[in-house]
């Protein structure tokens, strides 16, 4: 199953589901990432890392490693 | 202080998400007439006022610290939720004002959500309806307040439209209360878990399509429409949401690019970094005039006695000293201003997460590190941003060891005193070599010190970072001003009274007990004379006395008591090593010539017990050295005691960095000896 962390420059994914035991799991999920959600990747910076994710209106700046409990449809 | 409790008139909290516009409500309702109050033993601080009487309301009001949701992760977190639940000198609120960004409804409402659950009366403050009607969009307030169960007012922050029905709203709410409301407040524990809150957003998600209406008809639109008409691109799967602002996605397909992101990030650093020195120096040097031209006014005018000197020497140079930062503390609060209301500093920290990661900081670490760049103080309160708190601690244990401005002119002294007079040229390489060294230095040590972070800081926390880009706009100049204005205030109030209670001190140590110094007094003039008391005064003080204590730890680095002196006193501040060493080498010159005699002196100074050479070109490129790793300034150590809420990290960062900037003196000087140079 492919993760936030793995999509490509300016692709889209569907949120399917928050992974519960990842630490920042919680924060994620208060910053509106849930399931059902659209999400984009819109920019990556200079070392890759963190990404630019676009949700619900607003980019969020998210490390790969926390954008790993994001799982898409 | 006399709080809400005390008083007997309600309590109002302002609660809302980062960027909802909290701060301009707060600045509206209070008049910008505020104080801060602190949340027992802990740094998260609290704004609080009486409403401007113009708007007839008696209550107290605050501003909290901004948060997304009511279940705290972080200790600072938990701190500011326990304190909005109840405030162990405010109280519990009686009325929660919450602000929510109208563009932001399916993310902001979450909070209101919570608040509304937990039994708080809560009224909601839409803002940046403007910018939700240039995209063709309005929310209905009607709608939204029977959703929730609450009252919803709409509120322009710029042109302060709406706020008179805010005012309504909270006094009906607050007569509703009358005086025997009782709060039964549910605490967050038991609030909601990872599951409820998917629920929640599902509810929200329900309001959301309801209550977004079209600015010309009242009929109810469904937002994937509303995108369409916009001329979004869509696909078919996305619901309930904006894109965000279309100009903020172009901005950063130049600012967030892998290449010109990073080059247009350097380059503004640059230019801030520069623009705190040169544009700042002209002004440092009319304070640092002025302060010099008061201190002879009142040594010429007044007889000369012990109270003389200290009002002169202790009081106003001690002043100075405080007050000479303060233009380089405004520049840099207007630019960082400037760069964080326009939206660009949350890029800036995302850019630079991941070198910062590899040395256990955070990309929220950048800020704080830059103001240190221009002084320690502001830039350990800046760290409070940092939502880990291992992190946060560790940030501010290496502040210090940014080359902040009170360095600058130690470096133009030695520096001046090391190149040959017909090339000027070389001081500036010189100098952006020794700025080069320091960040080199400091990121080596960061690294170092990150291998013993879990015994230094004791705590660990997974570290995370996720930031809100906020889409760009025009910063706005008053809200700038006002921080900045705030922000100063805030580093004289703090900083002021140890800086010049410490200069008193070390007056004192300068100053007695020999009173009155008996020096030969033919073919001088007067200001000469009074120098000659002075250096005469200070080779019999007890400062001198301290100085020749030391005496043994200085011979290794090839240094001798006299700069030991100058080197305690420059624990006060930095910059007073350069006027302390004017005193003990006693300079007899007029003022304006103070650096061309002392560097004279300096060239002649043997050190007392062999005769040889003092400042040779291995002890002064030692001492910069030593300034450029030691932690000398008492006020930097109190701040820290007081932002990391113990004597731990102080104490710490005092020993590690005086052991370690005397361990590469000692390596340097001996160094360079051994290769010949002396």
């Amino acid at each position: 199953m492919r993760t936030a962390a793995e999509l490509n420059y300016r692709e889209k994914g569907i949120i399917s589901e928050i992974d519960f035991s990842h630490p920042s799991s919680k924060r994620i999920m208060e910053h509106g990432f849930t399931p059902g959600q659209t999400i984009e990747l819109v920019c990556k910076s200079t070392f890759n890392d963190p990404i630019a994710i676009s949700i619900r209106g607003t980019l969020i700046a998210i490390r790969k490693s926390e954008a790993g409990c994001i799982k898409l449809k | 202080m006399r709080t809400a409790a005390d008083l007997k008139v309600p309590l109002i909290t302002l609660v809302g998400p980062p960027n909802s516009g909290k701060t301009t409500l707060f600045n509206i309702l209070s008049g910008k007439n505020y104080k801060t109050v602190n949340y027992p033993g802990s740094t998260v601080e609290y704004f609080t006022s009486r409403i401007l009487s113009k708007y007839n309301i008696k209550a107290e009001l605050v501003d909290s610290p901004g948060i997304v949701s009511l279940i705290p992760e972080s200790i600072d977190e938990k701190v500011a939720v326990d304190s909005l639940y109840s405030h162990p000198k405010l109280g519990t609120p009686d009325l929660v004002i919450t602000t929510i960004d109208s563009c932001q409804l399916s993310r902001h409402l979450l909070l209101p959500k919570q608040l509304i659950s937990a039994g708080f009366n809560v009224i909601i403050v839409l803002t940046m309806t403007d910018i939700l009607a240039k995209r063709g969009l309005k929310i209905s307030e009607r709608k939204l307040s029977k959703a929730l169960n609450c009252d919803v007012v709409v509120l322009n922050g710029r042109s302060k439209q709406g706020i008179e029905n805010l005012i309504q709203a909270t006094n009906s709410n607050l007569e509703r209360l009358g005086v025997t409301y009782k709060k039964n407040i549910i605490p967050y524990n038991s609030l909601e878990n990872r599951k409820d809150l998917i629920d929640t957003f599902k509810e929200i998600e329900g309001i959301v399509n309801d209550v977004y209406e079209n600015v010309n008809e009242d009929e109810k639109i469904y937002l994937n429409s509303a995108n369409r008409e916009l001329k979004i691109l869509q696909d078919g799967t996305t619901n309930n949401g904006f894109t965000p602002d279309e100009i903020t996605l172009k901005i950063d397909r130049v600012l967030l690019h892998r290449f010109w992101g990073f080059l247009v990030f350097v380059l503004v650093m640059g230019l801030t970094f520069t623009s705190i020195f040169w544009i700042a120096q002209p002004l440092m040097d009319l304070v640092d005039e002025l302060f010099t031209n008061l201190n002879s006014l009142v040594l010429e005018n007044f007889e000369s006695g012990w109270f003389t000197f200290l009002v002169s020497d202790g009081i106003i140079s001690g002043a100075g000293s405080v007050l000479v930062f303060v233009p380089q503390i405004i520049i840099l609060f207007v630019i960082l201003g400037l760069l964080e209301d326009s939206g660009y500093l949350a890029r800036g920290a995302m850019l630079i997460d991941k070198p910062l990661s590899k040395i256990g900081l955070n990309g929220r670490s950048f800020v704080p590190m830059l103001s240190g760049f221009a002084c320690a103080i502001p830039a350990m309160i800046a760290a409070r941003t940092i939502p880990n708190r291992k992190e946060r601690l560790f940030t501010i244990f290496i502040i210090p060891l940014m080359s902040c401005s009170a360095r600058l002119p130690v470096y133009a002294l030695l520096i001046a005193y090391l190149i040959p007079r017909d090339k000027p040229w070389l001081g500036g390489i010189l100098l952006g070599g020794i700025y080069f060294f320091s960040i080199v230095s400091s990121i080596v040590v960061a690294w170092i010190i990150n291998k013993f972070s879990k015994r230094i800081f004791s705590t660990e926390g997974s570290s995370s970072f996720i930031l809100e880009l906020p889409s760009y706009r025009v910063p706005k100049i008053s809200a700038v001003i006002n921080h900045t204005y705030n922000s100063s205030k805030e580093y004289i109030l703090r900083a002021g009274p140890m800086i010049l209670g410490f200069s008193l001190v070390l007056w004192f140590l300068t100053f007695f007990p020999n009173i009155n110094p008996q020096v030969e007094t033919e073919g001088f003039t007067t200001r000469q004379i009074q120098n000659l008391e002075r250096a005469e005064r200070l080779e019999h003080s007890y400062a001198s006395d301290l100085g020749k204590l030391i005496q043994p730890f200085m011979s290794p680095i090839g240094m001798d008591w006299r700069i030991g002196v100058s080197l305690i006193s420059a624990f006060a501040a930095r910059e007073v090593f350069v006027s302390s060493l004017a005193l003990t080498f006693k300079v007899t010159s007029e003022d304006d010539e103070e650096q061309s005699t002392l560097l004279n002196s300096l060239r002649n100074a043997k050190i007392e017990a062999t005769g040889e050479k003092l400042f040779t070109v291995a002890t002064s490129i030692g001492l910069i050295v030593f300034f450029i790793f030691a932690l000398q300034c008492l006020s930097t150590v109190a701040v820290s005691r007081k932002e990391t809420g113990g004597w731990k990290i102080p104490l710490l960062q005092v020993f590690i960095f005086t052991a370690l900037a005397y361990f590469m003196t000692f390596i340097t000087v001996n160094g360079l000896r051994f290769f010949g140079i002396q």
